[in-house]
C-alpha cells in the first residue's frame, strides 16, 4: 500500500503552485463577472469637451449561429466578424459621429463550467474607441434590453439635431415561430416583434431613427417593414435573400448629411444604390435592396395588414408543416396584394439570380409576401428560362 | 474470407466519424458541406476545359444527391430533418437540371461554368433549407460524400 506521506518533497510547490493557477483563474472569471470591466471609459468626461456630433450610429451584429461564406477566390469568412471588422472601420473614419457596436457572440464556457459574457460593446466618438467591455445579452426573452442599457447609458445627452441611423448584421428574422435564431439558446423564440420591441427600447417612446437599415435575408415584407417603421423614418431592407457579405458599408464612413428629410432621404437611395451595385459585382443569386418612406408606405401596409397577419397566424399555428409547405415570393405574384399604393414610397434595386427558376424576373415590387409551395402563378411557371 | 474487407472500412469510417464529431459545434457541419461546394468551385475554375468543368460540378452535384438519398432512406431522421432533406435535395436536383439543361431549362453554356459553379456556393449558403437539417443529419451527409469519394 502506498503512504502519502512517503511523496517526493517536489510535490508540495506543486500543489501550492496548481492551487494558486487555479485561484487566479478563477478569479478571472468571477471578475469578468462583476459589472462593467472597461478597457476604456472616457464617455462621460469627454462629454463636455467633444466637437460638434451630429451623427450617431447603432450597429447590433448577430453572431450566434452559421455565418459562414466563400467568395469567389474559394477564401472563407465568418459574416459577423467581416461586420464587426466593417462597422469598426466606419466608427473611426467618422470624426463626428458616435457610434455603439454591439456584436453578439456564441455562448462559451471556461473550464466547460463557468459562463463567460456572449457580447461584446464598442463606443466610438468622433472617430476614437472610448469604451470596449464585454457584457452579458438577454438570457430569457431576447429583446435587447442588455444593448439599449449601454446605450443609454453611454449616448450624448443632446440627441437634438442628430441624424441617427441603425443597422443590424444577421440573419433573417422569423416572422413567426424563431425558435433556434440564437443557437446558443436553442429553445428561446426570437421573431420580428422581439426584434421591433428592442428598436423600440434603443428609440424611447417619443423618438425614431432616421434611417433603420435591415442587413438580413427577406426583410422587405409588409409585416417587418410595418413593424419597424414604427421607429425609424426610412427602412432599408432586402426583400429577398441577401447574401452573408451584407450590404457594403462604405457609404456610412465619412458621413456629410445633414438631418433635414431632403438629404436623409438621398442618403438612404445613396446607400442601396450602393449596397446593390457592390453586391452584384460578385454575386450570382437574386439581389434585392429596397428603400421604404415610411411615411408613404403606410397606407399599403394598413391595407395589406389583415391578410398577412392571418396568413402568418396559420404558419405560425402548426409552425413545423409551415416550413414545408410556406415559400416567400414577391407579393406582386399575389392578387390580393397588388394595390395602386403598392410601389408608393418605395424605391427598389432588383437583379435577377443569374441562374434558376427566376433570371426572367424583371423586376421586384419590394414586398416578400408568403404562399403555399407550389402554388405560383401560371403565367410564372410558363415563363422558364430557355436562354442565358 | 468475405467478411475481412469490413473491417478496414469499418476503422476508416470510424476514424472519419470521430474527426467528424471533433468539429467545433459552432461549425454545425454545415460548413463542411459549404466548403464541398466551393472546393468544387475552385476545381472548376482551375481548369479551362469545359467539358472538365462540367463533369466536376456534375459529379460534386451527383455525389451530394446520392448521400442526401441514403440520409433521406435512413429510418433514424426526425421529421423535420426528412422535410429539410426534401429541400435540400430538390435544391440539388435545380441544379443538376440546369447544368443539364434538363426540365426546361437552358444547358448552362461553357463560357457560364465558372459563374455557375460561384451560383451553386452562394445558392447553397443562403439556402435555409440546410439551416433546418440537425447536426447529426448533416455530419452523417459529410461523411457519405468522404465514403462515396474514396
Amino acid at each position: 500500500m502506498r503512504d502519502s506521506h512517503n511523496r517526493s518533497p517536489k510535490a508540495a510547490p506543486c500543489s501550492i503552485f496548481f492551487v494558486g493557477v487555479c485561484c487566479a483563474g478563477l478569479a478571472v472569471v468571477l471578475s469578468s463577472c462583476g459589472p462593467g470591466v472597461s478597457l476604456q471609459r472616457e464617455a462621460q468626461q469627454a462629454t463636455g469637451e467633444a466637437p460638434a456630433t451630429p451623427y450617431s450610429i447603432v450597429c447590433v451584429i448577430h453572431g450566434d449561429g452559421d455565418y459562414l461564406y466563400h467568395d469567389t477566390s474559394g477564401n472563407a469568412y465568418t459574416a459577423d466578424e467581416q461586420a464587426l471588422s466593417g462597422a469598426q472601420t466606419v466608427a473611426l473614419e467618422n470624426p463626428h459621429a458616435e457610434v455603439f457596436i454591439f456584436h453578439q457572440r456564441p455562448r462559451k464556457h471556461f473550464l466547460f463550467v463557468f459562463p463567460v459574457r456572449d457580447g461584446d460593446f464598442y463606443y466610438y466618438r468622433n472617430g476614437r474607441l472610448i469604451a470596449h467591455e464585454p457584457y452579458w445579452r438577454d438570457q430569457e426573452q431576447s429583446s435587447f434590453e442588455s444593448e439599449a442599457g449601454l446605450y443609454h447609458r453611454f449616448r450624448l445627452a443632446n440627441q437634438r439635431g442628430i441624424a441617427r441611423l441603425f443597422l443590424y448584421c444577421g440573419h433573417e428574422i422569423p416572422e413567426f415561430a424563431g425558435a433556434g435564431y440564437d443557437a446558443s439558446y436553442p429553445d428561446r423564440a426570437f421573431t420580428v416583434r422581439d426584434f421591433a420591441a428592442g428598436v423600440q427600447r434603443l428609440t424611447g417612446e417619443s423618438s425614431k431613427f432616421d434611417v433603420l437599415i435591415l442587413s438580413a435575408c427577406f426583410s422587405g415584407t409588409p409585416h417587418t417593414v410595418g413593424l419597424l417603421g414604427h421607429y425609424a423614418r426610412y427602412v432599408v431592407a432586402s426583400p429577398e435573400n441577401l447574401h452573408l457579405s451584407y450590404f457594403d458599408l462604405h457609404a456610412l464612413e465619412r458621413l456629410d448629411l445633414g438631418a433635414r428629410d431632403g438629404d436623409i432621404a438621398a442618403f438612404a437611395v445613396g446607400f442601396a444604390r450602393q449596397a446593390f451595385e457592390r453586391l452584384t459585382e460578385s454575386i450570382q443569386t437574386a439581389v434585392s435592396v429596397a428603400v421604404y418612406d415610411m411615411d408613404q408606405v403606410q397606407g399599403f401596409v394598413d391595407s395589406v395588414r389583415p391578410g398577412y397577419d392571418r396568413m402568418l397566424a396559420a404558419l405560425n399555428a402548426n409552425t413545423q408543416v409551415s416550413n414545408a409547405t410556406a415559400e416567400q415570393c414577391d407579393c406582386a405574384d399575389i392578387p390580393a396584394y397588388v394595390l395602386p399604393a403598392m410601389s408608393q414610397g418605395v424605391e427598389v434595386f432588383y437583379r435577377a439570380a443569374r441562374f434558376g427558376r427566376l433570371t426572367h424576373k424583371q423586376s421586384h415590387s419590394g414586398w416578400e409576401c408568403w404562399r403555399e409551395r407550389g402554388s405560383q402563378p401560371a403565367a410564372s411557371q410558363s415563363t422558364v428560362p430557355m436562354a442565358k | 474470407m468475405k467478411g475481412t474487407p469490413m473491417i478496414p472500412r469499418m476503422i476508416v469510417g470510424s476514424i472519419v466519424m470521430m474527426f467528424l464529431l471533433a468539429l467545433p459545434a459552432s461549425a454545425g457541419g454545415k460548413a463542411e458541406l459549404q466548403k464541398y461546394f466551393s472546393d468544387a468551385a475552385g476545381k472548376v475554375k482551375a481548369t479551362e476545359n469545359p467539358s472538365e468543368k462540367r463533369e466536376i460540378l456534375s459529379q460534386s452535384l451527383q455525389t451530394m444527391s446520392k448521400a442526401l438519398d441514403i440520409v433521406q432512406n435512413t429510418t433514424a431522421i426526425s421529421s423535420s430533418d426528412g422535410i429539410g432533406l426534401i429541400r435540400f435535395k430538390a435544391a440539388i436536383q435545380e441544379k443538376q437540371d440546369e447544368l443539364a439543361g434538363l426540365n426546361g431549362y437552358a444547358r448552362v453554356s461553357d463560357g457560364q461554368l465558372n459563374a455557375f459553379s460561384d451560383y451553386v456556393v452562394q445558392d447553397m449558403e443562403q439556402a435555409d433549407q440546410v439551416v433546418t437539417i440537425s447536426l447529426v443529419s448533416l455530419l452523417l451527409i459529410i461523411l457519405l460524400i468522404v465514403l462515396i469519394l474514396r
